[in-house]
């Protein structure tokens, strides 16, 4: 082989190797609806979810945990399949999983303080949107991200608004809505 | 002065290996079988030829019974195939 054929078969390689991002945005997509739901509920029916001390703490912990290990069973399969995995691929895992840990933190904390989490929680899912958003170059993610910064803002100036009506939107706006988007977009980085 | 191609990577096989290792964090043996459209046999001995000289790491496994074979580019590695790739480039430009 001479150089020029080197050259050109390093970048068809490459470019063969592509970073899915489809599998991201079934994340999202699953993410936000399950986020949405739950907030739905809490919303509207605050007796039941509220009932006891420990009811919301439990139907905040137990349902998002379900959800980590399903959401992490298919990001194992997913890997399985593919056959590779990217440094961006696995630059997102570890900002998700290191989110994932914090975001717990942050819920079982809350109890001791006897303080609502879901701003600091936005804020948080802000960052890591934002984060996610620049790591894969995908402008409606950043959109995303910048809507669940301001429900957060709004949170943290007006204590008259319901905490779980601006976490449904977030959830909507930051992760459903960008998540179907990136789903439907031809864009592989 | 033009810096020596490596010797190691002027194989179709070897390099394919090597550009893909360079992109991804690790990769299964099946993977690269499908994208250098090599034999079992040749993508092994090209595979161990890498590793024997240190530009990659082969981990092995067993996965629900089957043997799974895993590669990742080593530091060594990174810089031989940064090297080679500034040297070919550096052979394009004289012709230009």
């Amino acid at each position: 082989m001479n150089h020029s054929e080197q050259l050109n078969l390093i970048n068809e390689t490459i470019d063969k190797t592509k970073d899915q991002l489809k599998p991201t945005s079934v994340n999202f997509i699953f993410w936000g609806i399950l986020i949405t739901v739950l907030s739905i509920i809490h919303f509207l029916f605050p007796e039941y979810v509220q009932r006891s001390q420990y009811s919301a703490l439990l139907f905040w912990t137990i349902i998002p945990v379900i959800g980590i290990i399903l959401t992490v069973i298919y990001n194992i399969k997913t890997r399985v399949r593919m056959g590779y995995e990217t440094h961006l691929n696995r630059a997102l895992k570890l900002v998700w999983g290191v989110f994932n840990i914090a975001w717990i933190a942050l819920v079982v904390t809350s109890i001791f303080k006897r303080q609502n989490p879901v701003e600091d929680v936005l804020f948080l899912l802000g960052v890591v949107l934002l984060i996610s958003a620049l790591l894969i170059r995908f402008k409606p993610l950043i959109i995303g991200g910048g809507a669940v910064f301001v429900c957060s803002l709004i949170l943290m100036t007006n204590s008259e608004i319901n905490p779980m009506l601006i976490n449904a939107i977030a959830a909507f706006a930051g992760l459903f809505i960008p998540g179907l988007s990136l789903y439907f977009s031809k864009s592989n980085v | 002065m033009f810096s020596p191609l490596d010797k190691l990577l002027t194989n179709p096989v070897r390099l394919m290996v090597m550009s893909v290792l360079v992109k991804v964090n690790i990769c299964d043996f099946n993977y690269l079988k499908k994208i250098t459209n090599s034999t079992q046999g040749n993508l092994s001995i090209q595979l161990k030829k890498l590793a024997e000289n240190e530009y990659i790491s082969i981990s092995k496994s067993f996965e629900n019974n089957y043997p799974k074979t895993r590669c990742t580019i080593t530091k060594t590695g990174i810089a031989a195939f940064e090297k080679h790739f500034k040297a070919l480039q550096s052979y394009q430009n004289l012709d230009l």
